[in-house]
C-alpha cells in the first residue's frame, strides 16, 4: 500500500511539475528554452510512478507507533535547534541538542546531559577558536 | 614516462605541510568513521564536506582530505567486522563471514593484520590502475560532444542502481527526482526562475551539499531511532596484536585475485565497493574453497573481500575524475564537493588542472602507506574508540553536521532544508528507493540540460543530432541493454519470490 501511495504522490508532483514547465516558455535565447528539459524529465516520471501504482513492488515495514514518536521527538529537537541557534548562541543550543538527542536515542539522562555539557563547549572551542570558523558564543538574546 | 613526471609533480603538491596534515587527519578520521558501526563512508564524507568549505580549503586540499577519509573508511570497516561481528560499513559485510570466526578462534591479530595488508594491496593496486587508466579514459572522452555527454548521463542514471536487487523503476524515479530538483533555481541560459515559488533562497538552486548531508546523515539518525537500542556485543578481547607474518604471506594470491575483481567492479558504473567485496569473496570461494573452510575462519576469506573493497573504491575514482560520472555513492559525494568548488571533473580536468588530479593520485599513494601504519601498530586505539555507544555518537555527528552546513552559508533556511531532505531520505530508504541516483541527478542535472540545449542549438532544433555520432549510439545501446537486463532480472526475481511463496503455503 505504501508503495502505491508513493506512486500517487510522485505522479501528482510530476504532473504539476510538467504542467508548470509550460509557463516558462520564452521566445528568445536558445532553441529549446527552459521548458523542454523539465518536460523530458516529467513525462517518464509520470509513466514510471503510474506503473508503480498499478504494479507495486516490495513491502515496507513501518516502525511501531512508539518508535515513530521517538522519531518525531528527534525531528522536533532538530527543528527546534534551527530556531534557537541564533537567540541562544552555539554552545547553549548545542548542549540542548546533544543532551536531548542522547536521551531520545536511549542514553541515560545524566550521561547525555554530561556529554552535552562537555561536548558543546568543546565543539565551540574546536571550531571557533582552533579552526577559525566563527560561531556565536552568546546569542542575540544575551545581547 | 609522461605519467611518471606528472606523478612527480603531483608528489610536490601532496608533500606540502598543509596537505600532509590534512592527509594524516583524513586517514585517522576515515579509519575511525569506518570502524564505528552506524557511520558509513557516505555519511562520513558527507558530514565533512561542509567543514572543508567553511575552512576555505582549496579544491586540491579538500579533495586530498576527503579522499583520505574515503580510503580510511574502507580500511576501518573491517575492524568492527572482525572484533564485533558487526560490519563497520556496508562494504565490510563480507569480512564478517571469515573474520569473526577467526577472532573467535583466537586469531584476531592475524585476521586484522591480513585484512590490513589486503586493504593496502587492494588500494595500492587500484591507485596504480588509476594512474594508468584514468588519463587514457580522459583522452578518449575528449572527443565527446554535447550530444554524447547527454547520452553518457542517461547511461549513468540507468546503471547507477546496479543490476540486481532493486526494482529498476525505483532507481529511475530516484534519478528523475534528482533531475527535477536540479532544475530549481534561475535557469542559467535564459535567466528565467523555475520552481522557486517566489522564495529568494531558492533562486540559486538547491545546494547539493545541503541536500546530501540531509539525505544521508539526518536520515541515518531517523533510521537508528526505529531500531531497538541494543547493548553492543562486547568486542573480542585480544591479548597480543602481533600477527604471524607467515599467515599473511599465504594469502597473497587471494589478495591479488580480490584486488583484480574489485578493481573491475569499481570502474564499472553502479557497482562500488560493496559489490567489489562481494564479487571478490565469491570468486575466491569458487577458486580456493577446496576443503570447505570458507565461512569458518579461512584467512583467504578475509583477504579477498578486503582487497576487493579497497580496490573497488580506488577504481570508482576513475569514471568520477575522467568522465565526471561517479560510479558509487561515495564518489558521487566527492563529485558534489568538486562541483560546489567550481571544479568540473571530466576529460578537461586532466589538462586544465593537472595539479589537482596528480596531487590527488600522489596523496592516495601516501594515504595507503599512512593507513597501513595506522591500521597495523595502532590498531588497539581504534578498538577502544570503536565501542562508543550510538546514543553518544549520533548527537555529536548531528552537531557537527549543523556546524558544517551553517558555516557554509550562515543560513537557517539551509538547516531547515537539510532537515527536510533528511525526512525525504528516510522515507525513500524505507520505500527501498536508493538515494544515490537522486544525488547523481541533482549533481548532473544542470550539466545534462546544458549539454542537451547546446546540442540542439548546434543542430538548429533537429532531434536527430542526439543519435548522430557513433559514440552516442553505442552509449544508447549499452543503456538499452542494461535496462533490458535489469528489467528481466527483476521480473525473474519476482517470479521466484512468488514461487517460493507458493511453496511455503
Amino acid at each position: 500500500m505504501s508503495i502505491r501511495i508513493f506512486g500517487v504522490v510522485i505522479f501528482v508532483i510530476a504532473t504539476l511539475y510538467t504542467w508548470n514547465a509550460g509557463s516558462y516558455a520564452i521566445t528568445f535565447g536558445d532553441v529549446l528554452g527552459p521548458t523542454v528539459f523539465p518536460v523530458i524529465v516529467g513525462i517518464p516520471m509520470m509513466i514510471l510512478s503510474a506503473s508503480l501504482v498499478v504494479f507495486p513492488s516490495g513491502q515496507v515495514d513501518w516502525p511501531a507507533p512508539q518508535r515513530m514518536w521517538r522519531q518525531a521527538a528527534a525531528l522536533a529537537v532538530l527543528i527546534g535547534y534551527t530556531i534557537v541557534l541564533r537567540p541562544l548562541g552555539f554552545p547553549l543550543a548545542t548542549f540542548a541538542l546533544i543532551a536531548l538527542l542522547g536521551i531520545i536515542l536511549g542514553g541515560a539522562a545524566w550521561k547525555a546531559v554530561l556529554l552535552g555539557a562537555i561536548m558543546a563547549p568543546a565543539l565551540w572551542a574546536l571550531f571557533d577558536q582552533v579552526l577559525g570558523l566563527p560561531l556565536d558564543f552568546l546569542g542575540s538574546l544575551f545581547g | 614516462m609522461e605519467i611518471l613526471s606528472l606523478l612527480g609533480s603531483g608528489f610536490l603538491v601532496a608533500l606540502s605541510p598543509l596537505n600532509i596534515t590534512l592527509l594524516l587527519t583524513g586517514c585517522f578520521v576515515g579509519t575511525l568513521v569506518g570502524a564505528l558501526p552506524g557511520l558509513g563512508p557516505v555519511n562520513g564524507v558527507a558530514v565533512l564536506i561542509p567543514l572543508t568549505f567553511a575552512f576555505g580549503l582549496d579544491p586540491t586540499s579538500s579533495l586530498i582530505l576527503l579522499s583520505a577519509v574515503y580510503f580510511g573508511t574502507m580500511y576501518g570497516g573491517r575492524i568492527s567486522s572482525i572484533l564485533l561481528n558487526i560490519p563497520g560499513d556496508e562494504p565490510a559485510l563480507m569480512t564478517t563471514l571469515d573474520g569473526y570466526p577467526m577472532a573467535v578462534q583466537g586469531r584476531a591479530a592475524d585476521a586484522l593484520a591480513i585484512s590490513g595488508v589486503a586493504s593496502f594491496v587492494g588500494a595500492t593496486l587500484a591507485v596504480i590502475g588509476l594512474s594508468l587508466f584514468a588519463p587514457l579514459l580522459a583522452r578518449a572522452a575528449i572527443h565527446f560532444g554535447p550530444a554524447d555527454y547527454f547520452a553518457l548521463y542517461i547511461l549513468a542514471f540507468a546503471t547507477i542502481g546496479g543490476i540486481a536487487g532493486v526494482d529498476p523503476r525505483k532507481t529511475l524515479l530516484s534519478a528523475a527526482l534528482g533531475l527535477m530538483l536540479a532544475t530549481v533555481g534561475i535557469d542559467p541560459i535564459s535567466g528565467v526562475p523555475r520552481y522557486t515559488f517566489e522564495n529568494y533562497h531558492l533562486f540559486d538552486g538547491i545546494e547539493p551539499i545541503v541536500a546530501l548531508v540531509g539525505l544521508f546523515a539526518i536520515s541515518e539518525i531517523l533510521m537508528l531511532l526505529e531500531k531497538e537500542a541494543k547493548d553492543r556485543t562486547k568486542a573480542i578481547h585480544v591479548k597480543s596484536w602481533l600477527p604471524q607474518w607467515g599467515a599473511i604471506w599465504k594469502t597473497r594470491w587471494a589478495m591479488l585475485r580480490g584486488s583484480g575483481v574489485g578493481f573491475v567492479a569499481g570502474v564499472l558504473p553502479g557497482a562500488g565497493a560493496s559489490l567489489g567485496s562481494f564479487m571478490a569473496y565469491v570468486v575466491e570461494k569458487q577458486t580456493s574453497n577446496k576443503k570447505n573452510t570458507f565461512g569458518k575462519g579461512d584467512p583467504r576469506g578475509v583477504a579477498a573481500p578486503e582487497a576487493g573493497n579497497n580496490a573497488a573504491s580506488g577504481g570508482a575514482l576513475i569514471p568520477m575524475l575522467s568522465l565526471g560520472v561517479p560510479g558509487s555513492g561515495t564518489t558521487a559525494v566527492l563529485l558534489a564537493m568538486l562541483i560546489s568548488l567550481n571544479v568540473q571533473p571530466g576529460p578537461l580536468l586532466f589538462e586544465r588542472q593537472p595539479d589537482l588530479v596528480w596531487g590527488l593520485v600522489a596523496s592516495l599513494y601516501m594515504a595507503n602507506v599512512a593507513l597501513l601504519i595506522l591500521n597495523l601498530p595502532m590498531i588497539g586505539l581504534f578498538t577502544k574508540l570503536m565501542v562508543t555507544p550510538t546514543w553518544a555518537l549520533m548527537p555529536i555527528v548531528a552537531a557537527v553536521t549543523f556546524v558544517g552546513v551553517y558555516g557554509l552559508s550562515n543560513s537557517v533556511f539551509d538547516l531547515e532544508l537539510m532537515i527536510g531532505f533528511g525526512v525525504l531520505g528516510y522515507l525513500l530508504r524505507k520505500l527501498d528507493v536508493s538515494l544515490v541516483p537522486l544525488v547523481l541527478g541533482l549533481l548532473l542535472g544542470g550539466d545534462m540540460e546544458r549539454n542537451l540545449r547546446r546540442a540542439m542549438s548546434i543542430s538548429g532544433g533537429d532531434w536527430g543530432i542526439l543519435i548522430a555520432s557513433p559514440i552516442s549510439i553505442v552509449l544508447y545501446i549499452l543503456t538499452a541493454g542494461f535496462l533490458g537486463l535489469s528489467v528481466w532480472l527483476a521480473i525473474r526475481d519476482n517470479r521466484q519470490d512468488k514461487n517460493a511463496h507458493l511453496a511455503d503455503e
